[in-house]
């Protein structure tokens, strides 16, 4: 039994080495939140800020409407993972469910219409949402536009998932009355339910910290997400690393804690449930 | 009429349905901003008629222009070096660590979601902290490398032309192993165990299980995934706007931060196009690899 | 009436009937802190049934977002654009020309603004906007690194031997010192930090390769061949350079007036500010010019308001260096002292360059030209191509822009 317990404690030891280098980035976030606005670039790096500067969270709680800000990227998280997941299960479910050439079209369809980056798309979707007037609600055109780039993401992960339910589950229920549409409901979707939350949650992640649309086609200031709230310290002379850093800390922490909570459960959700 | 409704609620209609509506989505939100990119390749774009479909037709010109450009050649390499390394190593440290968290020890799942923290970051923010962990003179990079006595000089990974592709190179790794480690994982987890449990009392080695059980069983899994990792990575632009920019001198350039440029730099539209137009072509090629990869997938 | 005149208060009240219904006016700008929407927000605060919106736009993306906004009629009424960019609006009839309500105008008179920022806004005889403030480049140096290198701080470089000269003296590689810090970054930055160096030798955008640019162009070779300066310059923008000279990794450092408040709170070590060195005495002096104009949209809906914002920023001329330590377009207007003894002692040598600033264009293809002359600077610093070289291919390029 020993070796067991040895064998966890060296596993365990590495994992958190790994951890600790690969979370490094993240920890230099924090630290260059701290630092003054020059002393980020002191040679040789300051690893430990020599005077933490906390007043610089309290000046972005203070100035920056943040609050505001993280409210409308909840807003604009949740719209898109919603819109994702309803119009992304279905289509993920019908190309796991057959195996034939059109199917093969349509699944090509959907990796090639990811192919630009949003960028090199924001100009054409805002000319047509201006004139289409979808921009009068214009954290409703943000949630259609992004869900347009994470729904592939979405269907892909989705469908291996839906391709891991045993079919006959589904031809039983059909057999018992059920209408396709009831049997999807009553009984696919709930078996698919790790996968399709799993994927939920990397995309609202996404939704949470877009940039280039929310840019664009959100004109007002108390619409904007906190993504654009922070890119406002940016100014061509004079740029406030520090309290952009300090904005990104305020705004990634409470997301990320939920999510290392959350795929804990998720996935080992994943090994043990449903999926088997 | 009354077939029709019939058929949707028993019938394949139901799935014609589903996919129908997906498809109709993504060819309005994505597929006609593809296609006016596609027109606008061949057009004469002035800055202030962006509003309009119709201008001046140009035929191949801006083809011609870009072929021409001495950057061409070189955005080429870098491109397809750019992808190729970020996808290679993105997918073999996202699989060995998920494969090294599938192991059953004490923290295992915690510890994994912590690497998630770089699909968490907005891309700006990984741009920035890149920009600096690399920096030649006070980035932390290069003073442990010294430190430890790898080098003896420090390295400008931002500035030195053989280098600078590099340097974006790494921070995407980081940016990307997150989302291959976790795909990768729900593909292991869902591999029955007592498939291991048969090749082990037939004394197969880790080596033999992983070869002949894991790699064929996660095949649909890696097919996705080295597919959807293609397709993020040619759309990679916060990391090169934060770190290189492109440079020095169009050493770092790549084509999704060319056409961006040439569009909203230098505001030639057109030429911006067509670089855009070029990538369209090579991610049709991936997504048909990735749809071939899908016929040879097993369903249970 | 600081905040008003009483000219303007007069049309007011005689303009009462077209104002009965408040107007509310749109206007981007890249920061809610700039003093065009401090103002802003004063003047919808005034009894004038004026009331502005500021949007802030991140600067990297405005020009962009208002093409977008333009082609489909949503832009605002008013703008705040950096100079360089304005000649593309202006040129295209995009913004309106202001000519005939200056002429009515009381309070703003175009011939009080210096020669620079009233070119970058004129074009073919209008006048498409007002300066928001001017700003210009120095050279900033470490006085406690002269003295340690046995440099004279009461002399700082004069010449761009000098310069050389000194930039090798203070270079210190044990210490992690570098000569200089600047940038030379492929982008407005890069320009805005070479091209004066291009005029002092005798060039201009559309004139970029002569043998004094050459030779400006081998001088800034020298400096990353023999580590007088990081090669990071390379891709590291004005701000982030200066700040390792704040950190005491440079002992000196060209940039503008917008780093003096940092640099007061965070370096702590004696420096003082002195003009760029030219390429020999008595030899001409140039720099450029930056800071941004305010212009009105000609499909505004309410242009008389947003004109009279105009008159309103325009009278608050003072304020802007004390307030915002950016430097006053108008001719005449004293920089007030901030209290800050180092920032004062540098008031006026940034006073005095700024009468040597030079404009960048006004050409609406500007960006072009711009891409151009980076792409010049960066292959002869990568070691693509010698100085020279690298500027005629720039000047052929330009060559083709202007034709």
């Amino acid at each position: 039994m020993t070796d067991t317990r040895l064998r966890n404690s060296v596993m365990l030891a590495v994992a958190v080495i790994l951890a600790a280098i690969y979370l490094f980035p993240l920890y230099w976030m924090y630290v260059t939140s701290l630092k003054t606005n020059s002393s980020i670039f002191a040679v040789p790096p300051e690893f430990l800020p020599g005077a933490p500067q906390w007043e610089t969270y309290s000046l972005i709680w203070g100035e920056s409407n943040i609050v505001r800000y993280l409210a409308n990227s909840l807003f604009i998280a949740f719209g898109v993972t919603l819109v994702t997941a309803v119009v992304g299960s279905g289509a993920a479910y019908v190309l796991a469910r057959y195996r034939n050439i059109w199917i093969d079209v349509a699944l090509f369809m959907v990796l090639m219409l990811q192919v630009l980056p949003p960028s090199l798309m924001v100009t054409p979707i805002f000319v047509a949402f201006t004139s289409l007037g979808i921009l009068d609600y214009p954290r409703i055109g943000t949630i259609l536009a992004i869900s347009a780039k994470t729904m592939p993401f979405f269907i892909i992960l989705c469908r291996a998932a839906f391709m891991t339910i045993p079919r006959e589950l589904e031809e039983a229920a059909l057999v018992d009355g059920n209408s396709r549409i009831g049997a999807f409901m009553m009984v696919v979707l709930p078996l698919a339910r790790n996968g399709i939350l799993v994927a939920a949650l990397l995309i609202f992640m996404q939704g949470f910290g877009e940039y280039v649309y929310s840019a664009s086609l959100i004109a007002d200031n108390r619409l904007q997400p906190a993504s654009i709230g922070m890119t406002n310290y940016l100014q061509p002379n004079v740029v406030t690393w520090n309290a952009i850093m300090a904005f990104a800390a305020t705004y990634v922490t409470p997301i990320l804690a939920a999510f290392v909570i959350l795929q804990r459960n998720i996935v080992s959700g994943l090994t043990s449930g449903a999926l088997k | 009429m009354q077939r029709i409704a019939h058929t949707i609620r028993d019938g394949v209609g139901f799935d014609v349905l589903l996919i129908a509506f997906a498809l109709f989505y993504l060819f309005a939100f994505a597929g006609l901003p593809i296609l006016y990119n596609v027109i606008l390749s061949f057009q004469q774009v002035d800055m202030f008629s962006l509003g309009s479909l119709f201008h001046e037709i140009t035929g191949w010109e801006n083809y011609v222009a870009v072929f021409n450009d001495p950057l061409a050649s070189r955005v080429f390499w870098n491109t397809i070096v750019f992808t190729a390394a970020s996808v290679f190593f993105q997918f073999s440290i996202g699989f060995a660590l998920a494969l090294y968290f599938n192991q059953r020890f004490p923290g295992a799942s915690w510890i994994r979601g912590l690497f998630l923290a770089g699909w968490v970051m907005p891309g700006l923010v990984v741009g920035v902290l890149w920009n600096w962990l690399l920096s030649g003179d006070f980035g932390v990079i290069n003073w442990v490398l010294m430190s430890m006595g790898f080098i003896d000089e420090p390295i400008f990974w931002r500035s030195d032309t053989d280098y600078s592709l590099i340097a974006v190179i790494l921070a995407n790794v980081w940016y990307g192993v997150p989302f291959n480690m976790i795909l990768l994982a729900v593909g292991l987890a869902a591999i029955p165990d007592d498939l291991y449990e048969a090749a082990s009392l037939d004394g197969a080695t880790t080596w033999q299980k992983f070869w002949t059980i894991t790699l064929p069983m996660m095949r649909s899994t890696i097919g996705a995934v080295i597919a959807l990792g293609i397709i993020f990575t040619l759309q990679q632009f916060d990391l090169f706007a934060a770190v290189t920019s492109g440079g020095p001198a169009g050493s770092s350039m790549v084509a999704q931060y060319w056409s961006w440029e040439l569009s909203f730099r230098q505001f030639d539209f057109g030429r911006g196009a067509v670089i855009a137009v070029m990538m369209i072509v090579v991610v049709l090629g991936v997504a048909a690899i990735y749809v071939r990869s899908t016929r040879q997938e097993t369903r249970l | 009436m600081k905040r008003l005149t009483l000219t303007t208060l007069a049309s007011v009240l005689l303009c009462s009937t077209a104002f009965a219904d408040d107007i509310t006016l749109t206007m981007w700008t890249e920061s809610s802190n700039a003093p065009e929407s401090v103002f802003a927000q004063e003047f919808s605060d005034m009894d004038n049934g004026i009331t502005i919106d500021v949007r802030e736009v991140r600067f990297d993306d405005l020009v962009a977002e208002t093409l977008r906004a333009f082609a489909t009629g949503t832009n605002p009424d008013i703008i705040a654009i950096d100079n360089p960019d304005h000649a593309a609006f202006a040129s295209r009839g995009a913004f309106l020309d202001l000519t005939p309500m200056i002429e009515m105008s009381d309070q703003i008179d175009i011939e009080n603004y210096f020669d620079g920022p009233r070119s970058s806004l004129t074009w073919d005889d209008g006048v498409y906007g007002i300066p928001r403030a001017s700003n210009t480049i120095a050279l900033y140096y470490n006085k406690d690194m002269f003295r340690a290198a046995g440099l004279d701080p009461d002399s700082p470089p004069a010449t761009w031997a000098e310069f050389y000269d000194a930039a090798k003296a203070l270079t210190d590689p044990d210490n992690d010192v570098y000569g200089v810090a600047f940038s030379a970054k492929a982008s407005e930055e890069g320009t805005f930090q070479f091209l004066p160096w291009a005029q002092m030798g005798g060039g201009s955008f559309d004139n970029i390769n002569t043998d004094g640019a050459a030779e400006a162009l081998d001088l800034w070779k020298r400096l990353f061949d023999e580590g007088l300066t990081s090669p990071d310059t390379l891709t590291r923008g004005q701000w982030d350079s200066t700040g390792t000279f704040n950190g005491g990794n440079a002992a000196m450092a060209i940039s503008g007036p917008w780093e003096l408040k940092r640099m007061a709170e965070d370096a702590d070590f004696d420096w003082g500010v002195t003009l760029l060195p030219v390429r020999e005495e008595g030899g001409p002096r140039a720099s450029a010019l930056g800071d941004f104009n305010l212009a009105v949209f000609a499909n505004s809906e309410n242009p008389e308001a947003a004109f009279q914002f105009l008159e309103y920023y325009d009278s608050q001329a003072e304020r802007i260096w004390p307030e915002f330590t950016r430097m006053p377009s108008k001719i005449g207007v004293e920089l007030a002292p901030t209290g800050d003894e180092k920032i004062d002692a540098a008031a006026p040598v940034f006073v005095e360059q700024l009468q040597y600033a030079r404009n960048r264009g006004p050409h609406p293809e500007w960006p072009r030209i711009s891409k151009a002359i980076q792409d010049g600077f960066q292959s002869a610093l990568t070691g693509q191509a010698e100085s020279k070289e690298a500027l005629d291919q720039a000047a052929g390029a330009i060559e083709r822009i202007l034709n």
